[in-house]
């Protein structure tokens, strides 16, 4: 009983606080903000805790749930998802901190002058602070579970909290365009799941079973080539509308100008590594010949992905999408190293994915507190130069747009140049020359990353203007900037404190079996 | 020819043992300055001077520990390899992340140092009323920490992280007064150039590695010395493109004269010892492949050579004598490198490492005296400048060091390192492969009485006479008993020059003037190994050559109110070396457009096509669900709840299943 302790720890905090917070929100006098954001931070850090403890004890839940389908409720972090459970739960103590404004409307002509921050006492907090708590509880679910069912049940939960705070508390510009948002995120990812979800049922009727240790160990052993590669393909696009793989991308810019900052922040540190967490679970070691089979041209979207929305992040006038943007191309990266099959590229991948979410985190944290203070992310809009006013949050901006283009030091270049060389020198099964143009090409979209950083830093950092006057980040903000900016440049100088984690089951995964 | 060995100096001394720090002397060097940069960015907000404090300090630190690493190597300390945060467990890939220190690499290593700590005490003097200061010097640490992490590499990936850290820090010195927009469009410039020059260093070095599967440039040597080929050739192609970037050799050099626009502190330190040396340092680090590989050389060979004598050319007409200096470095730098491809195969890189460090002094030299006098007299063009050392005897010393130096007139060290390259050249061609030396010779031959020619153009200018001043005591005048006499305007401009420094940054300048004297000696030190080709007559030719040019110059410079001889060139030709014949425009045409028009499509494309099948997808789907809508939650809260019933639903039958 002493194990399910941590495990406990990390995962009913956030149940309990779902349930009481969106009960509250029905009374008919909702809690006051500061009660509700420290319930949802309190939640946050004891699930932290928890988190913290389960990797440090190596304990875990494993109890059977439905033994007519043999699923197993089986908890449990190992090196592959321990960096990712934990990027969850410091992810998390940032979105529920994040103070929650009333999201931005169209304002007439009159109202134009009012001020832009401090407007609180948003409809439906406990509401959106319920939501939060479910994204995590889901994605450390999906994180943590062993058995495919339940991996995709944590999937699942994540989609609709996520789908309120995009269509509910997002950006009220236009309201056309928030309603655009919510449709495709949940078009995309219900359309996904089902396809997760058949690639999974074939699976556990080809194997009898639907422990993925226990798929790893058969590495597909009793499936045929074609069955293989179905499945493959199968589970491959279904997690490529999660990820999002080329040309499946269309709805991240979208749900991203849209969603509120922590959502955003959430999305792209969490959510978006379900999908790459999927295809390193679920697809490499579980169907080796047919992800073999199918990586050439999963690898070509890739790249294509990369330098696509690098380009894409040149003209984009919306900040907030372009941030998006460089999210499809690093996570273009990440998958790019996954289809290499090698071990250098696997632990490429995990690094980049772990990097990225930091990364994406603290972009995020940055430009949705400018969106707030500006009033919209336009770039085409003359504002005051961020080093001259806000040097606090410009510094921010600087590190993050710096990590964003791969630069040594920082937490992004370790996951690029690992990808780059495994494209260089695949697995022995893919073909050379395919993947060495393939490398060629996210080389190139390294070189496109520094010119839209540069862009970015040109526009919106450097400059001569001080007018309009925006406050620069408070005390929270601060804060939660300082702990992510030291995460990223920790994870650069040091690479050795993720890459040790993951070193030895990334060595199994790809061996067949686990450790 | 007579071929003559260099007689070494007697060993040195035996110093009393040193006491024995934990860690090798390289990671000193490598820590303190990256140390020091963080330290004042955390300590300096308040402050200015805890920030210079701090990076003076870990300057001071920086320059001592190169100093030991250089002792330790030259009395035979082997263990020359020391570990930084590595191994990397990246499978299949070995990345040991050693540092590892040479002879040549360690003096290189001192250099830095010592332009870096004359740098940063220019600078505390130079930026003292900036209000960003603090992260300047924070900066300028980082930079130079990065560039001697490359120096003292011995590993790909350790030279892959200081290349690109230099790179950025250039971006934020060159944009320091970023409220500029000249500043802000030349850091975005230099960084995008020469980052897009970088993807074929990255490619390079990951097509080296990818040969022994590792990336310690040990093995990456081994390897590839035992099979050479195409692919090695293909692999030291990319890294030159990357080299060539940096080091602005042609088609890449425009972004080094516009990086002006940074303080001059910064320009100093990016042109003398940093960045644009750092092509030099990791092809002298990958030398045997370099020679490995015939056509990787003569491409080399080729860019170099057109780039020193491009830039030599270029630098002559440049209205602003910053400029001119700036054109002067792509010149020089283009220099060092043809010199590696010039040496015959099997000696050492270490004639273009000793360029490279005669080249560090004077050229840093050359920057803080001219951004002295640019304090001084209002600015670097011709116009302003005229006549400085006149005025303000005390830079003339330093900046007619400095020229000598630069034109290579014996015996200062630019002499001594040029002439040497010389030898080299004319030996590499008597060798098997006399292609790539055929070219430099040519191209050094030609390159002396250009480098000499708008030295003598800029000398002339800085010391013309002083003509009109005050009421105009030149000519026929009545004794004026209120006009001041002539030694005392001199005394006065002395005084305002010395009032203008502080005594640190002058202290500074003086040492590396004295150093540009005396490093003729360094060829005889135990840390060069220098095969001396000694060919009189190639020698008494170059500087005949030389002296031809100077005199042309002073010949064309008569009857030129500010004696500038580049005045008697044709306006439309000042014109376009002012605009680095047109290099800027070319890189938007050929690339930036083009580059952005193909943005442009694929954002059309994303949103009219890829978007669109998700819209119609949405549509359709709304249409079908319009039926079901009223059935359908819209408040939020009962949706959640319904969500949390369903699993809870799912987690009853889970029970009653079982």
């Amino acid at each position: 009983m002493n194990d399910l302790l941590w495990p406990a720890l990390a995962l009913l905090p956030l149940l309990v606080t779902t349930l009481a917070l969106a009960v509250a929100d029905r009374t008919s006098s909702p809690p006051s903000e500061p009660l509700v954001r420290g319930l949802s931070v309190g939640s946050a850090l004891l699930s932290a805790v928890g988190v913290v403890g389960t990797v440090l004890t190596g304990t875990g839940v494993d109890v059977v749930w439905i033994p007519a389908l043999g699923v197993d409720l089986d908890l449990r972090a190992d090196g592959i998802s321990t960096p990712l459970v934990l990027l969850t739960a410091g992810v998390g103590i940032v979105a529920t901190a994040l103070r929650h404004t009333r999201p931005p409307v169209d304002r007439t002509e009159e109202d134009r002058t009012a001020p832009l921050v401090g407007q609180h006492g948003v409809p439906g907090l406990a509401a959106y602070h319920a939501c939060l708590q479910l994204v995590l509880l889901g994605a450390l679910v999906t994180f943590l579970s062993r058995d495919a069912i339940v991996f995709f049940v944590g999937f699942e939960l994540v989609l609709l909290p996520m789908w309120l705070l995009v269509a509910r508390h997002g950006d009220a510009h236009e309201a056309a365009r928030r309603d655009g948002a919510a449709l495709r995120f949940v078009l995309v990812t219900a359309t996904g799941s089902t396809l997760m979800l058949l690639g999974i049922l074939a699976l556990s009727t080809l194997t009898g079973t639907t422990d993925v240790d226990r798929w790893a160990e058969l590495a597909g052993a009793s499936l045929s080539g074609r069955e293989q590669l179905l499945v493959a393909v199968l589970l491959l696009v279904g997690l490529g509308l999660k990820v999002p793989v080329w040309p499946l991308h269309t709805w991240l810019p979208w749900v991203h100008s849209t969603a509120p900052t922590a959502g955003s922040v959430l999305l792209a540190a969490v959510l978006l590594k379900m999908g790459t967490y999927g295809i390193v679970r679920l697809v490499v070691p579980v169907v080796p010949e047919g992800f073999a089979t199918a990586s050439p041209v999963l690898a070509g979207l890739a790249v294509t992905g990369i330098v696509w929305a690098g380009l894409a992040c040149l003209v984009e006038r919306d900040l907030k999408r372009l941030i998006a943007w460089s999210s499809i191309a690093h996570l273009g990266f990440v998958v790019l190293a996954l289809a290499t099959g090698t071990e250098t590229g696997l632990q490429a991948a995990l690094f980049g994915n772990v990097a990225h979410g930091v990364i994406a985190a603290l972009l995020f944290v940055v430009v949705g507190a400018l969106k707030e203070r500006w009033g919209s992310a336009d770039l085409t809009v003359a504002r005051a130069a961020l080093r001259e006013v806000t040097p606090r949050l410009g510094f921010a901006l600087v590190v993050g747009m710096a990590a964003s283009m791969g630069l040594p030091g920082l937490a992004g270049f370790w996951g690029e140049l690992g990808a780059v060389y495994a494209a260089w020198a695949p697995a022995e099964d893919r073909t050379e020359g395919w993947f060495r143009l393939f490398a060629v090409v996210a080389a190139v979209g390294a070189v496109i990353a520094a010119a839209y950083a540069v862009r970015v830093l040109r526009e919106v950092w450097a400059g001569d203007r001080l007018l309009p006057a925006i406050p620069d980040s408070h005390r929270v903000e601060g804060v939660l900037i300082g702990v992510l900016v030291v995460a990223v440049l920790v994870l650069g100088v040091y690479p050795s404190l993720l890459l040790d984690v993951t070193a030895a089951d990334a060595a199994a995964l790809l061996t067949g079996g686990v450790r | 020819m007579t071929s003559l060995q260099w007689p070494d100096l007697p060993d040195l001394p035996a110093l009393p043992p040193l006491p024995d720090f934990p860690g090798a002397a390289a990671q000193y060097v490598v820590a303190i300055p990256l140390l020091a940069a963080l330290l004042a960015f955390l300590l300096g907000r308040t402050s200015s001077r805890t920030a210079a404090w701090t990076v003076v300090t870990g300057a001071v630190l920086t320059l001592g520990a190169a100093t030991w690493q250089l002792y330790t190597i030259s009395v035979g300390v082997v263990p020359r390899v020391s570990e930084t945060v590595g191994p990397l467990a990246l499978g299949e890939l070995t990345v040991p992340l050693t540092l590892s220190a040479s002879p040549l690499t360690a003096i290189t290593a001192v250099a830095v140092a010592l332009v870096a700590l004359v740098v940063q005490v220019y600078a505390r003097w130079y930026l003292w009323y900036d209000p960003r200061y603090r992260q300047f010097a924070a900066t300028v640490s980082l930079f130079s920490g990065a560039m001697l992490l490359v120096v003292l590499s011995g590993d790909v990936v350790l030279t892959l992280v200081g290349w690109e850290v230099m790179g950025w820090c250039s971006y934020l010195l060159v944009g320091h007064i970023s409220a500029k927009a000249s500043a802000r469009r030349a850091a975005a410039k230099a960084l995008l150039v020469t980052r897009f020059a970088d993807l074929g260093f990255v490619l390079g070095l990951v097509a080296l590695t990818a040969g022994p599967g590792s990336t310690a440039i040990a093995d990456i040597v081994d390897h590839w010395r035992a099979e050479p080929g195409t692919a090695l050739t293909v692999a030291m192609l990319l890294v030159i493109m990357g080299v060539a970037g940096k080091s602005a050799l042609v088609p890449f050099q425009d972004w080094l004269p516009d990086a002006m626009e940074g303080p001059t502190p910064a320009s100093a330190l990016i042109h003398a010892a940093t960045m644009v040396a750092a092509g030099t340092v990791v092809l002298a680090q990958l030398f045997p492949l370099l020679q490995a590989s015939d056509p990787a050389r003569t491409t080399l060979a080729v860019l170099a050579s057109a780039t020193t004598l491009l830039a030599a050319l270029l630098a002559f007409a440049q209205p602003d004598l910053k400029r001119l200096l700036a054109w002067s470095t792509v010149s020089q730098v283009a220099l060092m490198l043809a010199a590696l491809t010039a040496i015959p195969v099997g000696e050492g890189p270490d004639t273009a490492v000793l360029h490279l460090v005669s080249h560090a002094l004077f050229k840093a030299l050359l920057f803080l005296a001219l951004g002295w006098l640019a304090v001084l007299a209002g600015g670097t063009l011709v116009s302003y400048a005229v006549s400085g050392v006149r005025r303000y005897g005390s830079v003339r010393r330093p900046l007619g060091i400095g020229l000598l130096a630069l034109a290579g007139v014996p015996p200062l060290v630019g002499f001594v390192s040029k002439e040497l390259i010389l030898g080299s050249a004319e030996a590499g061609v008597q060798a098997a492969t006399p292609g790539p030396a055929l070219i430099v010779l040519a191209a050094v031959g030609a390159g002396a009485p250009l480098t000499a020619a708008y030295c003598m153009r800029a000398w002339l200018i800085l010391s013309r006479p002083v003509l009109v001043r005050g009421n105009g005591r030149t000519g026929e005048q009545l004794d004026d008993f209120f006009a001041e006499p002539e030694v005392m305007v001199e005394a006065v401009g002395v005084e305002e020059a010395e009032a203008a420094i502080s005594s640190p940054a002058r202290a500074g300048i003086t040492t590396l003037s004295l150093l540009t004297v005396v490093g003729g000696v360094l060829p005889l030190t135990p840390f060069f190994d220098v095969e001396l080709h000694l060919n009189v007559p190639l020698l008494v030719a170059s500087l005949l050559l030389m002296a031809a040019a100077a005199l042309f110059v002073l010949a064309a410079s008569r009857g030129v109110r500010t004696r500038d001889a580049a005045a008697r060139l044709p306006a439309v030709l000042n014109l376009a070396a002012e605009r680095g014949l047109g290099a800027d425009t070319a890189y938007l045409t050929l690339v930036a457009r083009p580059t952005m028009a193909l943005a442009r499509g694929v954002t059309w494309l994303d949103r009219e096509v890829l978007d669109g099948y998700v819209r119609a997808a949405g549509r359709a789907a709304r249409l079908l669900g319009r039926g079901g809508e009223r059935w359908s939650p819209v408040q939020p809260a009962p949706s959640l709840v319904l969500v949390l019933a369903g699993v809870l639903v799912l987690a009853v039958i889970g029970v009653v299943l079982r």
